[in-house]
């Protein structure tokens, strides 16, 4: 090819350089240890799918509240316990007023008025012999074995004839039931018994309050109201559970996060120096690193909560946090500190001294961002486990104080009503599993991406 | 990314790994399911062969004790686990029966004047090594009470004795206490002011007899085990493992044939774990359970005969009315009683369905002259007013002079219920009336230490009954009742609770009693929260279990086994 030939003609040239773009289109893109760590993740599908756990969990805990925004602190006593997705219709009644009891017409055990969830009352007349009666609520009907049920209340004489149940009723069906007392207070054989259906019912008055209804809204007795609407349910004060699981959320993430960063930041620089300064110095470093470990860290928490004047009442988050940060690290600072003394002995280090590379070029160029990759990994598996800290510590009371909410203290409540609702213990149980495994998950996929000796090995 | 590029043994390499760990869940949970039915078998197999709840053929029952006692000398007891072992192993001056009245112990008779008492003992009741149980067991015992050595925490129960409290005061000393025995059968008291309840006090725990000469032949270490003790009860304590079992046997030298019918009870467990003590019941391991409310549907399923009572304890949010807290001021305590409704706490958060909503300082159960107190001086009624009670909190504001008020710090234990009620007294506070409260959950001495101390605002508290009278309650907030943590101190409430000590007309004394319940309302020293209450259930062949308020909450001296042709009626 002349100078000549290439100014006039080129179409030419051009064709030549298109044969030399069909051999590289051959050979993979240049790609960065970033976009090569991102690739290899993303082959790796639990890893990508805990990632997106992991983000999902964050929305949840930091766009959540905005979305759902209801107070995890308003106790709604008209839903206590209540499982998820249960019908929330209620009838407005009068204001409650107290009984005095009184006739009212009709034989029997009967009504006295209509059975709400507010109160059942009943009125009845004296029992054949009786000295006195005895009320009993059941769940089931009484059968022949004369298991009556939950005693209510108990009249030594005559004079009552009625009661007023306000005990935690449900909408849903009871099997009450009088037994006589004998003179001596002994259960006679005389029954009457009595099924009753409770309806759901709020005041008009509480409607307003919580907003269910305009405050201006004119209803008349007899309508009905949706009451406020718990997608998970409520706790055993009748506060909504995923409001208290979003504030949970918050604390558990704010520990999981948190206290990670700053004892894997620490140990990263404590390590770094131990092992690129090397000698004494290194000795002495790690020894301290050693003595760190043997400390106890429930008794060091216990320590700074008390050394932080963590009065009563107030939450022990942040002795929790330093507890974490001051004694977690030595784990991070030893696994660094093996890094940086095998890279320190590689090759192309020495090769870069010989070229005159100074100490803190080396430090940021070659020694850092070839320990990153452990690094991260590391931080993945401690968010894991600073959670889990964390859960534990406020499952055995260390940790928030009420009425703040955390997996771990939701949990420990929740155990306490296992059998009957079980919804309680298994929502926050569940949301400290999923994030423990999501972390797990994803730490292990990024040790496989992040390994530089995988690096390009498909 | 392409699929040719995908690694393809990457892919495959998970579908192995997920297989072999499938494996592995597979082999492991099969290898629990065996372990467990292996483990089930053995127990199944155990209690078969062991005692379980009901043995008729060695007319023996198991039970269990919620926990095991510090010691069991009478003179410095304090805790309800050794009120119950005592309760059976010894006997005092005066007893109770099945119903709860007095009925005569070691006296055979008694009677109670305006400046003293007189005991005649009788002749059979016997210490278990055989000799009889003498006045000077008596005299013995009770100055021991009183000695500042001693240092019981009881003292306070025998001051109407005379001079009872300025021996324990250290300004006399203990033999100048104003109790002899006139001769072996005959026991002299002196009073220090008139107590017409006197017979009703000598039935509890502290009162009970001790012998001098077995006490220093013990070297100190009286009633730390089992063979360290003298006994006169319906049974003996026959063997104690420390912080494991227990077993009462039938005591041959007891002279009262109508208690005391089981040959021996057994007490295998020492827990407080109630889903423990259920799942003991479930398997027949044990006589009888008491059942919180969660249990309650599935008692109610299994068809449980499900019984209640009331174990007297009145429990209160009680005031620091030191100088320095917010709660001196009367109209911030107003406020927050206006603000509250002990009945919500009840039925819609508590649930407990053998609570009943507290109206006053003295239960429902407390009687006055003739009948129920209640009957004869009924408490106020009770109603919530949230405008008033804004009211009152804007008038605290300006008398106290605070633009805010501090938070509140609420003292409470930390048992499941408390801590129930503290976190909704907190939440009701904060939406009525705008009061930050911080709760501080401490275990039951740590508590009992900080209301001494007086570090807190309001606390969660109690008082069950120590004797049958409504005094047991009605001198707990005069000014010199070291029970009275909160400090209250009122000239009016001081001048009521003499009258109810010393008068001897019993409607002059209920009337008292009207009036201390009256000012504890009016004043606002307390706000009432709960009676509190047990649902229990019993093993359908045990007969005559007894639990109660006053003395030992659980009584097992009348407990026979019901007859099998019994046991076919039900």
């Amino acid at each position: 090819m002349t100078q000549h030939a290439a100014s006039g003609k080129q179409a030419r040239d051009f064709s030549e350089l298109d044969s030399a773009r069909e051999v590289q289109t051959l050979s993979r893109p240049s790609l960065s240890y970033w976009q090569d760590a991102w690739l290899r993740l993303k082959a790796n599908k639990r890893a990508l799918v805990s990632l997106f756990l992991v983000v999902g969990l964050l929305l949840f805990t930091l766009v959540g509240p905005l979305v759902w925004r209801v107070n995890p602190a308003a106790q709604d006593l008209d839903q206590v316990s209540q499982p998820p997705g249960v019908d929330r219709v209620a009838l407005i009644v009068a204001p409650y007023e107290p009984w005095a009891g009184g006739s009212t017409p009709g034989t029997g055990l009967r009504l006295a008025e209509t059975a709400t969830t507010q109160a059942v009352r009943l009125a009845w007349d004296a029992l054949p012999g009786a000295q006195g009666h005895r009320v009993y609520r059941n769940l089931f009907p009484v059968g022949p074995e004369r298991a009556y049920g939950i005693p209510r209340a108990e009249f030594f004489d005559n004079a009552t004839l009625s009661f007023e149940d306000r005990l935690d009723i449900k909408p849903g069906t009871y099997y009450y039931t009088i037994v006589g007392l004998n003179a001596d207070g002994s259960l006679s054989d005389q029954t009457a018994a009595l099924t009753v259906e409770a309806q759901r019912v709020t005041t008009l008055a509480e409607a307003q309050e919580r907003g269910l209804v305009a405050a201006e809204a004119t209803l008349a007795l007899g309508d009905s109201v949706e009451l406020a609407a718990h997608p998970l349910g409520t706790d055993y004060l009748g506060r909504d559970m995923l409001a208290r699981l979003m504030a949970g959320a918050r604390v558990s993430l704010f520990i999981g996060i948190g206290a990670p960063l700053c004892f894997v930041l620490f140990g990263v620089i404590f390590g770094s120096v131990a092992g690129f300064v090397g000698g004494r110095v290194d000795t002495a470093m790690m020894r301290f690193a050693d003595f760190v470990v043997a400390l106890p860290f429930l008794l060091f928490m216990i320590l700074f909560k008390i050394a932080f004047g963590i009065g009563p009442g107030e939450s022990g988050v942040l002795p929790m946090l330093v507890a974490l940060v001051l004694l977690m690290w030595p784990a991070t600072a030893r696994l660094v500190r093996g890094q940086i003394l095998q890279i320190r002995e590689q090759g192309y280090i020495s090769a870069s001294q010989l070229l005159g590379a100074k100490t803190h070029y080396l430090i940021l160029r070659h020694m850092l961002p070839n320990t990153l990759g452990v690094v991260l990994v590391t931080l993945t598996f401690a968010i894991p486990s600073a959670i889990f800290t964390e859960a534990f510590l406020s499952f055995i009371g260390m940790g928030v104080a009420p009425p703040t909410p955390s997996w771990g203290s939701m949990s420990n409540e929740g155990i306490k009503t296992m059998l009957t609702t079980p919804h309680e213990l298994i929502f926050p149980a569940l949301l400290i599993s999923i994030t423990v495994l999501a972390f797990n998950l994803l730490g292990d996929g990024l040790r496989d991406a992040l390994d530089a000796r995988m690096r390009n090995r498909e | 990314m392409s699929e040719t590029q995908r690694p393809a043994s990457g892919d495959g390499f998970t579908q192995a790994a997920g297989t072999q760990l499938a494996l592995y869940a597979l082999v492991a949970m099969v290898v629990l399911a065996a372990i467990m039915a292996l483990l089930s078998f053995a127990i199944g197999d155990s209690s078969a062969s062991g005692g379980g709840a009901i043995d008729a053929e060695r007319n023996a029952i198991t039970i269990t004790l919620r926990q095991e006692p510090p010691q069991l000398d009478a003179t410095r007891s304090t805790d309800a686990a050794s009120f119950a072992v005592l309760g059976h192993v010894m006997e005092g001056l005066i007893s109770y029966d099945q119903k709860g009245q007095l009925i005569p112990g070691v006296a055979e008779r008694w009677e109670i004047r305006e400046d003293g008492a007189t005991f005649w003992l009788r002749d059979d009741a016997l210490w278990s090594d055989g000799k009889p149980v003498t006045a000077a067991d008596f005299v013995f015992a009770w100055r021991r009470v009183v000695d500042p050595a001693t240092a019981s925490q009881y003292a306070f129960i025998t001051y109407p004795i005379q001079n009872a409290e300025a021996i324990t005061n250290g300004d006399l000393p203990p033999t100048t206490l104003g109790v002899r025995a006139a001769n072996e059968r005959r026991l002299e008291v002196d009073f220090q002011q008139p107590t017409p309840y006197f017979d009703k006090l000598v039935a509890f725990i502290t009162f009970l007899p001790l012998r001098q000469d077995f006490f220093e032949s013990t070297n100190g270490r009286y009633a730390a085990d089992a063979d360290m003790m003298l006994y006169n009860g319906p049974y003996l304590l026959s063997e104690w493992v420390h912080g494991a079992s227990m077993r009462w046997t039938k005591n041959p030298l007891y002279w009262n044939d109508e208690k005391g019918f089981l040959d021996e009870i057994d007490i295998a467990y020492i827990t407080t774990d109630v889903n423990a003590k259920l799942n003991l019941f479930k398997d027949a391991q044990i006589a009888d359970t008491d059942l919180v409310a969660p249990m309650l549907p599935e008692a109610m399923e299994r068809r449980w005969h499900i019984d209640r009572f009331m174990d007297g304890t009145v429990f209160f949010l009680e005031f620091n009315h030191r100088d320095g807290r917010v709660t001196k001021n009367k109209n911030f305590r107003k406020a927050m009683q206006l603000a509250q409704d002990p009945s919500e706490l009840v039925y819609k958060v508590l649930k407990e369905a053998a609570y009943i909503p507290a109206e006053s300082l003295f239960p429902s159960w407390i009687r006055g002259a003739q009948e129920l107190l209640r009957r004869e001086h009924p408490p106020t009624k009770h109603e919530m007013n949230l405008a008033k009670a804004r009211e009152h909190l804007e008038l605290a504001r300006q008398e106290l002079g605070l633009d805010d008020f501090p938070p509140i710090v609420l003292l409470s234990g930390d048992t499941p219920v408390s801590t129930l009620s503290a976190e909704y007294y907190q939440e009701l506070f904060k939406r009525n009336l705008g009061l930050e409260v911080r709760i501080d959950l401490q275990t039951f001495k740590q508590r009992l230490a900080k209301m001494t101390s007086g570090e807190f605002d309001l606390v969660l508290s109690g008082w069950g009954p120590d004797y049958d009278d409504a005094l047991t309650f009605g001198d707990l907030f005069s000014s010199w009742n070291l029970n009275n943590r909160g400090r209250y101190d009122s000239a009016d409430m001081d001048a009521n609770i003499r009258i109810a000590q010393s008068e001897l007309d019993p409607v002059k004394r209920s009337a008292a009693f009207g009036e201390i319940q009256r000012i504890s309302y009016e004043d606002v020293v307390i706000l009432p929260m709960y009676e509190r209450g047990w649902s229990f259930v019993v093993d359908p062949r045990l007969d005559g279990l007894i639990r109660r308020a006053v003395g030992p909450e659980v009584d097992y001296t009348y407990a026979k086994i019901r007859s099998a042709s019994q046991n076919g009626d039900e």
